[in-house]
């Protein structure tokens, strides 16, 4: 038996009262079997008495016999019937009864003659035998038993003397007994069945008294006690197996209804608490009998409505946990969690209802820097007002995500890409109109925003919406941009990076895989004399055959934070490069780096190291100004340590971040990038070309090296020539080109070596 | 004592000087009735021979007293003949005087006896409690004349009459009719015609026979001697008086002298 399995109450109620049952059945059969082996001892001992008794009748009859016999022969009267036989039959019929010598109801006289025939035969004595048996002997009492036509007579035959010296034979004496009457009127046969008793005597046959008992047949009496006893003990034990019977199934109901029923109720009830269902009316509204269950049932009708309640309130916390769950603390808009429930729902429903989907990806420009200059408090308060903008510039039904940090993200059905754009613009709108001044933030705080749009009969690309946005959102972030980008039409190489998991995974195995990341190197020309001064070096990736661009690629170091990584990689690919001996002796090399890497130690150990190359190719760090310098401090430490070691220091792409005088008065600048935007300034002839004009000769003349990027035209040589910029760089003059066609072209031209680091 | 018949009786010998007695039993009674057997032993203790017979009845080796309802094929003739046997057989035993001395009925067998042709050996008569023969209220002469035509008829049929204290006494014709003649007169003239002396011993308290019975005895100034008080069987302490006056009477019985 499995104990494990649970047996219902009802069942072992069942297998109490069955087991109750079949013990009383076995004692009841057990009592019976004693009672029938009592009675058969009985009935024995029955037969045992039946049989002394019967004997002892048997035995007296006899004696009755002889002594009647005895007595009749003795008689006076006998003796003058035998000598004077004319009044016999009146003897014989009338005399002998009334003297009692004989009893009238089963005896008979009768006298014979010396030589034993019969007095007076005749109908009357129809009785008797004519004639007395042979073997009668003449002096003593002869006794026989004999079947006549199927009546038992017992005779007694005595001789009968003349006088007392028994000389004088006169006669003799008979005595016809009915047997069995004689037999079984004695009033003494207690245990013997007087209708049983027989003689096994054929008719016509004698028998001899001593051979009597052997030959007789009888049956106990039944003891009418023992009978009685039998049946009051089996009337007993019926009426016993009847009530327990009874009493078993009234115990079954009562216990069925007090016990059973009631648990089971309460189980169901449980059960039910355990579903979650609460019965409106719950039968333990019903007071049970039973006080132990109605406790429990009382117990368990208060812990119902207390669960109940607890329930309620569960379910409305659990309602507020989901509401919660699904919304940021900070800003009070929907979370990263109610984003992904949203967009798969989403995503579901635009399935089954083909419709223009939007999605749009905010990113707070600079946020890091501001987090990082005035607290996080205000951080967080720069993104709650953000939020607050975004929420109010978007349409009635659309939500807000914050996907983290300062990124949030929303997706609009039934729209189209005018429209998309217009809710962005509302939204960069709204939030230039909010004021961060009572923050103390004197700096203007916009977002850029990347729009992906899917047709209603291209969803199925709409899983690729989020990372499309986030390629147009990075587009939207670079330098020049208007801080919106439509993926598709303000994206270059949307093809590209419309496989954006596949520069992800390239650029991650890149970053563990040296030699992945190639670099080619532009050259950078200097003026006037238009030599190759230095080379920038560009990374590259290049993955299964493939080399994966710049554009397609920073956007994913910017996401994931990975420019310390990437900018190690690089060194490392430099170094590698410039240990291999391709580069020209004395061509310099530029290389790029992030602000967030020039605070990184590890960076600055591997510069150190890479610094041994410096006799050979003079090297120069171009540090983008996009990007918000938070530790000035450290920074300038560590660009002064490397110029100790004959590093070279650029501020790249100026014109386009943060505070460029700030970063040109504080850290140690040699030279200065003018990004493209500035360049094409100079050409235009109003106030900014300039302001821009003048301002670079002004740096020229404080002692800045400038460089121009981007120049593509011969006018914009010009310009940036007539303006005394040292160097210039752009397609005009020369294309990124891989190290090995590097070496190739440095065997016909070698820069000036000091020239060419704009020493 | 009649042929086929075998009867018995106590044979108490005494004197020789002294006459025999024959002691005779009442009416179907045997030797061994108290009365009898009391005034045997005290005849025989006072020296007298007593023979005490059992009346056969006509009953071979009769040994108890016959009951009133059995068949009586006994007569009175045969007890006197019965009687005559047995003072036969004391004569032959060597008593030549003999007193005839009898208790109720036997007195009056006795009676009849002496009326026949008695022995000369008997010499005296001594009847205690005599009686005669009664049959209640039947008449008697009708009775006996219904008798004697059924004996003259043959017709062997059992009669049944009181007699004497039997209200049923089966008896033969003839047996009874030899009992009913014996009436109070028979009885009276046989006394007074006695060859012997005669003595009667009476209780004055027996009603057996009726208060008048005693007078008329008296009347016939035959020798009685009453006993007061005594009832019909004298038992008890009359049973002495009855040996008293018994052995008053056979003491003045002369006896003859042995042959």
């Amino acid at each position: 038996m499995n104990w494990s399995t649970n047996i219902p109450i009802r069942h072992i109620a069942l297998a109490f009262i069955t087991a109750l049952l079949v013990i009383v059945s076995l004692i009841g059969g057990f009592s019976a079997y004693q009672t029938r082996a009592v009675a058969h001892s009985l009935e024995q001992h029955n037969q045992n008495a039946a049989r002394s008794e019967l004997a002892a009748a048997v035995e007296r009859l006899l004696s009755q016999t002889k002594e009647q016999a005895l007595n009749l022969a003795r008689w006076d009267e006998t003796r003058q019937q035998l000598v004077l036989p004319e009044y016999y039959p009146y003897w014989r019929d009338q005399r002998v009864y009334e003297s009692s010598m004989l009893s009238r109801r089963f005896a008979r006289a009768g006298l014979y003659t010396p030589s034993g025939t019969l007095l007076a035969p005749g109908s009357v004595n129809r009785y008797l035998p004519a004639r007395l048996q042979a073997d009668s002997s003449p002096g003593e009492m002869t006794l026989w038993l004999a079947n006549e036509a199927g009546a038992i007579a017992l005779y007694a035959s005595i001789p009968v003397y003349g006088e007392i010296q028994r000389q004088t034979l006169l006669g003799y004496s008979l005595i016809r007994v009915d047997f069995m009457p004689a037999l079984l009127r004695q009033e003494t046969l207690h245990f013997t069945h007087a209708s049983s008793v027989s003689l096994a005597l054929k008719p016509g046959e004698t028998l001899a008294t001593s051979e009597l008992f052997s030959r007789l047949n009888f049956k106990a009496q039944p003891d009418p006690n023992q009978r009685l006893f039998q049946t009051i003990l089996s009337r007993t034990l019926l009426a016993l197996f009847v009530l327990l019977v009874a009493s078993a199934l009234l115990g079954f109901a009562i216990y069925n209804r007090l016990l059973v029923r009631p648990l089971g109720q309460l189980s169901q009830d449980i059960d039910d608490m355990q579903h979650g269902h609460f019965s409106a009316k719950p039968s333990r509204s019903h007071p049970m009998r039973i006080s132990e269950l109605e406790n429990i049932r009382r117990s368990l009708y208060e812990y119902q409505l207390q669960l109940r309640v607890l329930h309620g309130s569960l379910e409305n916390q659990n309602r507020e946990f989901h509401s919660q769950a699904r919304q940021d603390s900070l800003t009070g808009c929907h979370n990263r969690r109610a984003y992904d429930e949203d967009w798969e729902n989403f995503r579901q429903e635009v399935k089954t209802a083909p419709q223009g989907v939007a999605f749009l990806l905010f990113d707070c420009d600079r946020f890091k820097a501001i987090n990082d200059t005035y607290g996080h408090a205000k951080g967080d308060r720069v993104l709650s007002i953000i939020a607050d903008a975004l929420v109010m510039a978007l349409r009635a039904n659309d939500r807000l995500y914050r996907l983290g940090g300062d990124e949030f993200a929303t997706f609009l059905s039934r729209t189209t890409p005018t429209q998309a754009k217009q809710i962005a613009q509302r939204c960069q709108s709204l939030l230039d109109a909010a004021t961060f001044a009572d923050l103390g933030i004197k700096e203007p705080i916009g977002i850029s925003i990347g729009i992906a749009f899917c047709a209603p009969e291209a969803l199925g690309h709409i899983d690729d919406l989020p990372k499309q946005a986030d390629i147009a959102m990075y587009t939207a972030k670079l330098p020049g941009r208007n801080r919106i980008a439509l993926y598709g039409e303000d994206t270059e190489r949307a093809s590209q990076t419309l496989v954006a998991s596949r520069e992800t995974s390239a650029l991650f195995q890149a970053l563990s895989t040296p030699g992945m990341i190639e670099l080619h190197y532009q050259p950078i020309f200097s003026l006037p004399s238009h030599t190759v001064g230095y080379h920038e070096a560009l990374a590259r990736i290049r993955y299964n055959g493939d080399l994966i661009m710049p554009e397609a690629f920073l956007p994913v170091i910017g996401s994931r934070r990975l420019e310390t990584q990437f900018d190690l990689a690089v060194l490392h690919q430099i170094d590698a490069d410039l240990s291999s001996g391709q580069l020209p002796a004395g061509c310099g090399v530029s290389i790029n780096l992030s602000a967030q890497s020039l605070s990184s130690p590890d960076i600055a150990s591997h510069l150190m190291e890479l610094s041994r190359h410096s006799a050979d190719h003079p090297l120069m760090l171009e540090i983008t100004e996009t990007s918000l310098i938070t530790q000035i401090n450290a920074v300038h430490t560590y660009l002064e340590l490397l110029r100790t070691v004959n590093y070279r220091i650029a501020m790249d792409d100026f014109g386009t971040g943060y505070s460029p005088l700030r970063y040109l008065v504080d850290l140690p600048v040699d030279v200065v990038k003018f990004d493209i935007s500035l360049v094409n300034k100079l050409g235009e002839d109003n106030r900014a070309g300039q302001v821009v004009a003048d301002f670079a000769r002004l740096m020229t003349d404080v002692g800045y090296a400038l460089v121009a990027e981007g120049v593509e035209t011969a006018a914009a040589l010009r310009r940036v020539e007539s303006l005394g910029f040292a160097h210039v760089q752009g397609y005009l003059l020369g294309r990124p080109v891989p190290l090995a066609q590097l070496a190739d072209a440095a065997a016909g031209a070698m820069p000036d070596a000091n020239d060419s680091m704009l020493a | 004592m009649r042929p086929g018949i075998p009867a018995s009786a106590e044979y108490l010998a005494g004197e020789r000087g002294k006459p025999a007695v024959l002691l005779v039993h009442g009416f179907l009674q045997t030797r061994d009735f108290p009365t009898v057997t009391t005034l045997a032993r005290g005849l025989h203790d006072a020296g007298y021979t007593v023979l005490s017979p059992t009346l056969s009845l006509n009953i071979p080796g009769r040994k108890q007293s016959l009951a009133c309802e059995a068949v009586h094929k006994h007569s009175l003739d045969d007890d006197v003949a019965e009687i005559g046997r047995w003072i036969h057989w004391l004569k032959s035993q060597g008593h030549p005087t003999i007193v005839l001395l009898g208790h109720s009925f036997g007195s009056m067998q006795l009676l009849a006896y002496l009326s026949a042709k008695p022995d000369a050996a008997v010499q005296g008569y001594l009847g205690a409690s005599l009686i005669a023969a009664q049959i209640g209220s039947t008449d008697r002469s009708t009775l006996i004349a219904q008798l004697e035509e059924r004996v003259l008829n043959k017709q062997r049929d059992l009669v049944n009459q009181p007699l004497s204290f039997c209200r049923k006494y089966p008896s033969t014709p003839e047996g009874l009719l030899s009992y009913v003649r014996w009436d109070q007169a028979r009885v009276l003239a046989s006394l007074k015609r006695s060859p012997v002396d005669v003595q009667l011993i009476m209780g004055d308290a027996d009603d057996m026979m009726g208060g008048g019975w005693l007078k008329a005895l008296q009347h016939m100034q035959v020798p009685m001697a009453v006993v007061k008080g005594a009832n019909h069987f004298m038992n008890g302490e009359h049973e002495f008086d009855l040996l008293d006056n018994a052995l008053k009477y056979l003491d003045v019985v002369k006896p003859h002298p042995p042959r």
